[in-house]
Protein backbone atom coordinates (compact mmCIF):
# COMPACT_ATOMS: atom_id res chain seq x y z
CA UNK A 1 0.00 0.00 0.00
CA UNK A 2 2.58 2.48 0.88
CA UNK A 3 4.83 1.83 -2.14
CA UNK A 4 1.81 2.20 -4.32
CA UNK A 5 1.45 5.93 -2.48
CA UNK A 6 5.17 6.64 -2.90
CA UNK A 7 5.38 5.24 -7.03
CA UNK A 8 2.07 7.24 -7.53
CA UNK A 9 3.88 10.84 -5.55
CA UNK A 10 6.96 10.20 -7.87
CA UNK A 11 4.91 10.12 -11.11
CA UNK A 12 3.13 13.44 -10.40
CA UNK A 13 6.17 15.29 -9.74
CA UNK A 14 8.15 16.72 -12.68
CA UNK A 15 11.72 17.03 -12.95
CA UNK A 16 11.16 21.38 -12.09
CA UNK A 17 9.00 20.44 -9.27
CA UNK A 18 11.67 17.68 -7.95
CA UNK A 19 14.41 20.50 -8.15
CA UNK A 20 12.59 23.73 -7.00
CA UNK A 21 14.61 24.58 -4.38
CA UNK A 22 18.32 24.08 -6.04
CA UNK A 23 16.64 26.30 -8.94
CA UNK A 24 15.33 28.76 -5.85
CA UNK A 25 18.95 28.83 -5.19
CA UNK A 26 20.35 29.31 -8.39
CA UNK A 27 17.73 32.26 -9.61
CA UNK A 28 18.22 34.08 -6.18
CA UNK A 29 22.32 33.86 -6.60
CA UNK A 30 21.38 35.10 -10.43
CA UNK A 31 19.99 37.89 -9.29
CA UNK A 32 22.21 38.68 -7.02
CA UNK A 33 24.95 38.94 -9.00
CA UNK A 34 23.13 41.02 -11.72
CA UNK A 35 22.24 43.45 -9.01
CA UNK A 36 25.67 43.85 -7.42
CA UNK A 37 27.54 44.34 -10.65
CA UNK A 38 24.48 46.91 -11.69
CA UNK A 39 25.23 48.31 -8.55
CA UNK A 40 29.37 48.41 -8.96
CA UNK A 41 28.85 49.49 -12.58
CA UNK A 42 26.63 52.89 -11.27
CA UNK A 43 29.23 53.22 -8.32
CA UNK A 44 32.23 53.10 -10.82
CA UNK A 45 30.18 55.66 -13.80
CA UNK A 46 28.10 57.92 -11.45
CA UNK A 47 32.14 59.37 -9.56
CA UNK A 48 30.84 57.90 -6.20
CA UNK A 49 33.91 56.03 -6.39
CA UNK A 50 35.75 58.74 -6.93
CA UNK A 51 34.31 60.66 -3.57
CA UNK A 52 34.40 57.58 -1.70
CA UNK A 53 37.56 58.56 0.70
CA UNK A 54 37.26 55.13 2.58
CA UNK A 55 38.41 52.82 -0.09
CA UNK A 56 42.32 51.66 0.51
CA UNK A 57 43.85 54.04 -1.96
CA UNK A 58 42.53 57.34 0.20
CA UNK A 59 43.68 55.89 3.80
CA UNK A 60 46.34 58.23 3.82
CA UNK A 61 43.86 61.24 3.87
CA UNK A 62 40.45 59.31 4.70
CA UNK A 63 40.98 61.41 8.69
CA UNK A 64 40.86 64.74 7.43
CA UNK A 65 37.60 64.79 5.69
CA UNK A 66 35.51 67.67 6.93
CA UNK A 67 32.46 65.52 8.05
CA UNK A 68 29.98 68.31 9.03
CA UNK A 69 29.03 70.91 6.96
CA UNK A 70 29.54 74.04 7.93
CA UNK A 71 27.44 76.15 5.49
CA UNK A 72 24.49 77.80 7.33
CA UNK A 73 21.42 77.13 5.17
CA UNK A 74 19.45 80.43 4.50
CA UNK A 75 15.53 80.15 5.23
CA UNK A 76 13.91 80.46 1.04
CA UNK A 77 11.00 81.96 3.34
CA UNK A 78 10.04 85.04 4.94
CA UNK A 79 10.27 88.70 4.64
CA UNK A 80 13.10 90.87 2.26
CA UNK A 81 14.52 93.72 4.31
CA UNK A 82 18.01 95.63 4.38
CA UNK A 83 18.52 93.53 7.63
CA UNK A 84 17.52 90.10 5.90
CA UNK A 85 19.34 90.37 3.15
CA UNK A 86 22.58 92.24 5.23
CA UNK A 87 22.29 88.50 7.16
CA UNK A 88 22.38 86.81 3.66
CA UNK A 89 25.51 88.65 2.77
CA UNK A 90 27.10 88.33 6.33
CA UNK A 91 26.48 84.26 5.41
CA UNK A 92 27.66 84.52 2.02
CA UNK A 93 30.57 86.51 2.42
CA UNK A 94 31.92 83.98 5.04
CA UNK A 95 31.53 80.80 2.31
CA UNK A 96 32.64 82.52 -0.26
CA UNK A 97 35.66 83.58 1.58
CA UNK A 98 35.79 79.76 2.58
CA UNK A 99 35.74 78.67 -0.94
CA UNK A 100 38.25 81.31 -1.95
CA UNK A 101 40.44 80.73 0.59
CA UNK A 102 42.35 77.75 -1.31
CA UNK A 103 43.50 77.61 -5.19
CA UNK A 104 42.37 74.41 -5.18
CA UNK A 105 43.84 72.47 -7.91
CA UNK A 106 46.77 75.10 -8.83
CA UNK A 107 50.56 74.23 -9.72
CA UNK A 108 51.53 71.62 -11.87
CA UNK A 109 52.47 68.90 -10.40
CA UNK A 110 52.07 66.57 -12.57
CA UNK A 111 55.11 68.39 -14.43
CA UNK A 112 58.22 66.11 -15.67
CA UNK A 113 60.11 69.16 -14.07
CA UNK A 114 58.26 68.23 -10.76
CA UNK A 115 58.63 64.39 -11.08
CA UNK A 116 61.84 64.88 -11.60
CA UNK A 117 62.41 62.94 -15.29
CA UNK A 118 62.47 66.40 -17.32
CA UNK A 119 65.43 66.94 -20.11
CA UNK A 120 67.96 68.61 -17.88
CA UNK A 121 69.31 70.13 -21.31
CA UNK A 122 65.75 71.78 -21.67
CA UNK A 123 65.41 73.08 -18.21
CA UNK A 124 68.90 75.01 -18.26
CA UNK A 125 68.06 76.60 -21.51
CA UNK A 126 64.84 78.13 -20.67
CA UNK B 1 27.37 56.59 -54.99
CA UNK B 2 28.16 53.62 -52.41
CA UNK B 3 31.76 54.05 -53.71
CA UNK B 4 31.98 57.45 -52.78
CA UNK B 5 30.55 56.61 -49.58
CA UNK B 6 33.13 54.55 -48.69
CA UNK B 7 35.89 56.83 -49.83
CA UNK B 8 34.33 59.44 -47.30
CA UNK B 9 34.50 56.40 -44.18
CA UNK B 10 37.69 55.40 -45.37
CA UNK B 11 38.95 59.02 -45.36
CA UNK B 12 37.17 59.73 -41.71
CA UNK B 13 38.95 56.48 -40.56
CA UNK B 14 42.24 57.91 -41.67
CA UNK B 15 42.46 61.43 -40.42
CA UNK B 16 41.38 59.80 -36.78
CA UNK B 17 43.82 57.06 -36.73
CA UNK B 18 46.74 59.58 -38.37
CA UNK B 19 46.18 62.04 -35.74
CA UNK B 20 45.57 59.64 -33.14
CA UNK B 21 49.50 58.70 -34.35
CA UNK B 22 50.40 61.90 -35.03
CA UNK B 23 49.99 63.04 -31.43
CA UNK B 24 51.16 59.88 -30.01
CA UNK B 25 54.52 60.31 -31.56
CA UNK B 26 54.39 64.02 -30.78
CA UNK B 27 54.78 62.54 -27.11
CA UNK B 28 57.11 60.42 -27.79
CA UNK B 29 58.98 63.16 -29.53
CA UNK B 30 59.42 65.16 -26.63
CA UNK B 31 60.89 62.37 -24.90
CA UNK B 32 65.19 62.01 -25.00
CA UNK B 33 66.68 58.56 -24.30
CA UNK B 34 67.60 60.16 -21.16
CA UNK B 35 63.92 61.15 -19.98
CA UNK B 36 62.96 57.44 -20.88
CA UNK B 37 65.74 55.92 -18.58
CA UNK B 38 64.86 58.37 -15.89
CA UNK B 39 61.50 57.73 -15.76
CA UNK B 40 61.86 53.92 -15.82
CA UNK B 41 64.73 53.61 -12.95
CA UNK B 42 62.53 56.35 -11.11
CA UNK B 43 59.14 54.26 -12.19
CA UNK B 44 58.96 53.52 -8.44
CA UNK B 45 59.52 57.36 -6.92
CA UNK B 46 57.27 59.00 -9.80
CA UNK B 47 54.36 56.67 -8.84
CA UNK B 48 54.52 57.27 -5.21
CA UNK B 49 54.35 60.66 -6.07
CA UNK B 50 50.85 60.37 -8.37
CA UNK B 51 49.73 58.06 -5.73
CA UNK B 52 49.97 60.84 -3.39
CA UNK B 53 48.61 63.80 -5.57
CA UNK B 54 45.65 60.95 -6.48
CA UNK B 55 44.38 61.30 -2.57
CA UNK B 56 45.25 64.68 -1.90
CA UNK B 57 43.58 65.84 -4.92
CA UNK B 58 40.56 63.46 -3.93
CA UNK B 59 41.01 64.90 -0.40
CA UNK B 60 40.54 68.56 -1.94
CA UNK B 61 37.73 67.65 -3.99
CA UNK B 62 35.53 66.22 -1.18
CA UNK B 63 36.16 69.07 1.05
CA UNK B 64 36.14 71.83 -1.21
CA UNK B 65 33.14 69.86 -3.83
CA UNK B 66 31.14 70.20 -0.44
CA UNK B 67 31.38 74.02 -0.01
CA UNK B 68 30.66 75.08 -3.93
CA UNK B 69 27.75 72.67 -3.82
CA UNK B 70 26.33 74.34 -0.58
CA UNK B 71 26.61 77.89 -1.99
CA UNK B 72 24.49 76.99 -4.63
CA UNK B 73 22.10 75.01 -2.85
CA UNK B 74 21.51 76.20 0.62
CA UNK B 75 22.02 80.22 -0.18
CA UNK B 76 21.95 81.30 -3.73
CA UNK B 77 18.77 78.87 -4.29
CA UNK B 78 17.04 79.71 -1.20
CA UNK B 79 18.02 83.74 -1.67
CA UNK B 80 16.47 83.94 -5.23
CA UNK B 81 13.59 81.79 -4.21
CA UNK B 82 13.26 84.03 -1.15
CA UNK B 83 12.86 87.10 -3.73
CA UNK B 84 10.80 85.42 -5.75
CA UNK B 85 8.44 84.55 -3.02
CA UNK B 86 8.54 88.14 -2.11
CA UNK B 87 7.54 89.32 -5.59
CA UNK B 88 10.82 90.98 -6.35
CA UNK B 89 12.89 90.90 -9.25
CA UNK B 90 15.52 88.31 -9.17
CA UNK B 91 15.90 87.31 -12.50
CA UNK B 92 19.57 88.82 -12.53
CA UNK B 93 20.39 86.47 -9.64
CA UNK B 94 18.32 83.59 -11.29
CA UNK B 95 21.03 84.30 -14.52
CA UNK B 96 24.03 84.27 -12.25
CA UNK B 97 22.93 81.10 -10.31
CA UNK B 98 22.11 79.01 -13.06
CA UNK B 99 25.95 79.80 -14.61
CA UNK B 100 27.57 78.65 -11.07
CA UNK B 101 25.74 75.59 -11.24
CA UNK B 102 26.24 75.11 -14.76
CA UNK B 103 30.09 75.50 -13.80
CA UNK B 104 29.52 73.27 -10.68
CA UNK B 105 28.41 70.55 -13.20
CA UNK B 106 31.77 71.04 -15.52
CA UNK B 107 33.44 70.65 -12.38
CA UNK B 108 32.23 67.59 -11.21
CA UNK B 109 32.70 65.85 -14.80
CA UNK B 110 36.00 67.11 -15.63
CA UNK B 111 37.16 65.71 -11.98
CA UNK B 112 36.19 62.60 -12.92
CA UNK B 113 37.90 62.63 -16.51
CA UNK B 114 40.92 63.78 -14.56
CA UNK B 115 40.60 61.12 -11.58
CA UNK B 116 40.26 58.50 -13.99
CA UNK B 117 43.34 59.56 -16.05
CA UNK B 118 45.32 59.69 -13.50
CA UNK B 119 44.27 56.45 -12.10
CA UNK B 120 44.71 54.76 -15.80
CA UNK B 121 48.43 56.47 -15.61
CA UNK B 122 49.13 54.81 -12.43
CA UNK B 123 48.54 51.75 -13.63
CA UNK B 124 50.80 51.65 -16.54
CA UNK B 125 54.07 49.92 -15.87
CA UNK B 126 56.38 52.57 -16.66
CA UNK B 127 59.43 49.99 -16.22
CA UNK B 128 58.47 48.75 -19.40
CA UNK B 129 56.38 51.52 -20.88
CA UNK B 130 57.84 54.62 -20.39
CA UNK B 131 56.23 56.79 -23.56
CA UNK B 132 52.98 54.93 -22.87
CA UNK B 133 53.42 56.30 -19.38
CA UNK B 134 54.43 59.89 -20.59
CA UNK B 135 51.55 59.99 -22.49
CA UNK B 136 49.08 59.31 -20.35
CA UNK B 137 50.46 61.43 -17.82
CA UNK B 138 50.43 64.21 -20.41
CA UNK B 139 46.78 63.92 -20.83
CA UNK B 140 46.12 63.57 -17.17
CA UNK B 141 48.09 66.71 -16.39
CA UNK B 142 45.85 68.81 -19.21
CA UNK B 143 43.15 67.44 -17.12
CA UNK B 144 43.79 68.48 -13.81
CA UNK B 145 44.20 72.20 -15.46
CA UNK B 146 41.09 71.87 -16.78
CA UNK B 147 39.88 71.11 -13.32
CA UNK B 148 41.55 74.19 -12.01
CA UNK B 149 40.12 76.26 -14.62
CA UNK B 150 36.44 75.37 -13.47
CA UNK B 151 37.84 76.00 -9.80
CA UNK B 152 38.57 79.69 -10.65
CA UNK B 153 35.32 79.95 -13.10
CA UNK B 154 32.85 79.32 -10.19
CA UNK B 155 35.01 81.56 -7.45
CA UNK B 156 34.26 84.49 -10.45
CA UNK B 157 30.32 83.48 -10.37
CA UNK B 158 30.60 83.40 -6.79
CA UNK B 159 32.03 86.79 -6.95
CA UNK B 160 29.44 87.55 -9.66
CA UNK B 161 26.41 86.53 -7.58
CA UNK B 162 27.37 88.87 -4.70
CA UNK B 163 27.86 91.88 -6.93
CA UNK B 164 24.49 91.03 -8.15
CA UNK B 165 22.61 90.64 -4.65
CA UNK B 166 24.25 94.53 -4.27
CA UNK B 167 22.84 95.83 -7.49
CA UNK B 168 19.84 94.31 -5.87
CA UNK B 169 20.12 96.01 -2.70
CA UNK B 170 20.86 99.41 -4.65
CA UNK B 171 17.38 98.74 -6.67
CA UNK B 172 15.40 97.41 -3.43
CA UNK B 173 16.46 100.66 -1.39
CA UNK B 174 16.03 102.99 -4.39
CA UNK B 175 12.27 101.51 -5.19
CA UNK B 176 11.28 101.33 -1.59
CA UNK B 177 13.13 103.98 -0.35
CA UNK B 178 14.25 102.42 2.58
CA UNK B 179 17.76 102.95 4.10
Amino acid sequence: MDEQITLVIDEELSYWDTHRFMLLIIATLIISVVLVSVSIFMYNVSGAAQLDLSRPDYKSVSDKVIRTDTVTDYSAYGPVTKSTVNDFTTIYDKQAQKAKTVDAFNGDPLNPEVLEFSDPTITSEQ
Amino acid sequence: MNTRIRLVVFAMVAASLLSFFALKNTYAADLSDDQIGRIKSNCLAIKGSLNQLHATDALLRVNRGQIYESIGSKLMNNFNSRLGNNGLDNKGLIVVTSEYQKALTTFRLDYLSYEKQLSATTRVDCTQDAIGFHTALEDARTKRGLVHDDVIRMNAFIDDYRSAVSDFMLNYERVTGKN
